[in-house]
């Protein structure tokens, strides 16, 4: 029995999260922040594979999110609602909750697609190089998307709400936490199971060494195509979480800066690191709320101290100082995160006696 | 019918003439040795043959089948190895992990067994695993199987790149300078499990060495390469009496 604490833990405190927002215990706000936290790690995890696992640089992981925000909006719209843009609903809205899980799949599976965008190149470039190409393939995704009037353009698109209302009107549960929750799940089964089979550990042959890996038989082009395109897969299915979470997308949100967003929670964790990648999400999310409150103090004890001129406040824009000030601490002293390429369990090796990962 | 048929192999980068018109033949069960100074397109022929090169002209043959063109995890799934001059391990994986990537090429699951853990999956990974455990263990490397190669010594990677090849049951070996930087220690050990491996495994071998120690106790022909052309091609005894050889790369007081 001990040795399933760890996930009957993770079960315990998903069903105890899904209770609580249930019972109304947890205002909207930390909910949401829960949400996104989940989310974040699945944009986050996802993109370790390639950039941890197979050490390319990807800097335009934002660009799938988008793919999938925008392909899990429109499947989940035409689904389920009635809509200007896609007529009327193909699906009873009380069939939402049962198959919001295709329109999730359905997400994943066109950002996967997308992801050759980036795996095609990869056969022939590497390092700096490859790195452009992800870049490119952030800005001509949203600039792609940006452009297609249809589907709001610069304005965005809405009308997720009106599926999460139905879902609601079936069963009065936070849904969105709870398919949050399983997207995470899946995420982290996927990788892990990918990573510890023989099959996807030539996903790191390929990274510690190329010309080996071809010669002792591994397809690397293949293998490039493999993990792009779970990547980018597992980085829609997060854009499509978010796009019903927020009710609402837009491409510009998911542009460079929510691509080095990831970058950073990747480096803070470590590299090839799965526990570490998630520690290191749900830290930067609690960061990045924290220091809302935080700022205000901080502007009081500054004054209190006489360390500002009178006329000056400090505002929220600081915080955007003062994460990457953290990130350059972290980079001096310990730059390969929190954990190096390791797990948690090779860390603190007492903790495989409380875990059963298969 | 040989098993390796070399037919005129002539490999050109731009301006540069590396291999020209080189021919070479070799069938089941023989150990050859292929000797020759620095730069002499030694390298350049097993790139070739294993499938990094494309060859400007001339043609590969192996087991009855072309090999011009094809990429080398192709090539190896044939049922050629070969090991590098600079040992090319994965030195963040462990050693078992290593080994049981040489099987890749036979992995009869894709992505989906690996994720839903089916059936296929675990029959697949325990015959991988078997496999790898059975080779550490007759390459005396079992108790390493946990270990990083990077931790290792000089003289067991080189055993563990040996073993790597030898993992995916290869009917050919080819060895780049299997001696190169060992001590005369380990250098005895080598020939030793070289001999070894080739009564064992019951292959083919096919080396590069320097070393003349190791082709003169090992190989039953030689052939030898100066200028990207073969020189001469015989019976160590013969080679080492062949004027030309000593001429090109022994050197004159060398035996």
């Amino acid at each position: 029995m001990q040795r399933y604490a760890v996930n009957v833990l993770f079960c315990a405190a998903a069903v105890a999260l899904v209770g609580l927002a249930q019972a109304g215990m947890l205002d909207k706000y930390v909910l949401t922040i829960i949400t996104f936290m989940g989310i974040n790690c699945i944009f986050a995890v996802s993109l370790n594979l390639v950039n941890g696992y197979m050490g390319e640089f990807s800097c335009g992981h934002g660009g799938f999110m988008c793919v999938g925000a925008y392909t899990g909006s429109l499947l989940s719209v035409a689904f389920f609602t009635n809509s200007k843009l896609f007529g009327p609903a193909l699906f009873p809205p009380e069939l939402a909750p049962f198959l919001f899980p295709l329109v999730l799949i359905g997400a994943g599976s066109v950002a996967a697609l997308f992801g050759l965008i980036v795996a095609l190149p990869s056969f022939h470039t590497r390092d700096d190089y490859l790195a452009i190409i992800t870049i490119a393939a952030n800005y001509i995704i949203i600039s792609v998307v940006e452009n297609i009037d249809a589907i709001g353009g610069p304005r965005g698109f809405s009308g997720m709400r009106r599926v999460v209302g139905a879902m609601s009107d079936v069963a009065d549960v936070p849904w969105m936490l709870i398919w949050t929750i399983v997207g995470l799940f899946v995420c982290v089964m996927t990788i892990y199971r990918l990573m510890t089979s023989t099959y996807g550990k030539g996903i790191s042959a390929v990274c510690q060494n190329e010309v080996a890996a071809e010669i002792m038989g591994v397809d690397t082009n293949r293998v490039k195509i493999m993990a792009f395109m779970v990547s980018s897969g597992l980085a829609g299915l997060s854009g499509a979480l978010y796009a019903h979470v927020y009710g609402y997308v837009n491409a510009q949100a998911f542009n460079i800066l929510k691509s080095t967003e990831g970058l950073v929670i990747v480096y803070l964790g470590g590299m090839g690191s799965i526990s570490g990648v998630l520690l290191a999400a749900i830290a930067f999310t609690l960061l990045v709320e924290a220091l809302r409150f935080v700022m205000p103090w901080l502007n009081d004890i500054l004054h209190a101290a006489n360390l500002l001129p009178a006329g000056y406040e400090l505002s929220q824009v600081w915080k955007w100082v003062i994460i990457p000030l953290i990130l350059i601490l972290l980079m001096q002293f310990r730059p390969e995160g929190f954990l190096g390429n390791r797990e948690l369990t090779q860390v603190f090796p007492r903790l495989k006696r409380w875990i059963t990962l298969k | 019918m040989p098993l390796l048929e070399i037919t005129g192999l002539t490999k050109r980068f731009g301006g540069l003439q590396a291999l020209s018109n080189f021919s070479f033949s070799m069938g089941e069960r023989e150990l050859v040795g292929l000797i020759g100074p620095n730069g002499a397109g030694k390298t350049t022929v097993f790139n070739i043959v294993s499938g990094f090169y494309r060859p400007t002209e001339g043609s590969i043959v192996f087991r009855r089948q072309l090999l011009n063109g094809l990429k080398p995890h192709r090539v190896t799934s044939m049922g050629m190895a070969r090991t590098f001059q600079n040992i090319r391990l994965w030195n963040d994986l462990t050693v078992l992990d290593n080994i049981r990537l040489a099987r890749y090429a036979r992995l009869d699951y894709g992505f989906w067994d690996a994720v839903l853990r089916t059936g296929r999956y675990r029959r697949a990974e325990k015959a991988v695993e078997t496999k790898a455990r059975e080779v550490l263990e007759l390459m005396e490397l079992a108790e390493y199987a946990g270990e990083f190669p990077k931790n290792l010594p000089y003289g067991l990677q080189r055993r563990v790149e040996l073993a790597r090849a030898l993992a995916g049951n290869p009917r050919l070996l080819l060895l780049d300078e299997p001696a190169a930087g060992l001590g005369s220690v380990d250098v005895e050990g080598l020939i030793r499990h070289i001999r070894w491996i080739y009564d064992e495994f019951k292959i083919s071998i096919w080396m590069i060495e320097h070393q003349m120690k190791v082709v003169m106790s090992l190989c039953q022909r030689l052939s030898v390469m100066d200028f990207g052309c073969a020189i001469a091609e015989g019976t160590p005894e013969e080679i080492r009496r062949n004027p030309e050889v000593v001429r090109a790369y022994l050197g004159d007081g060398a035996l």
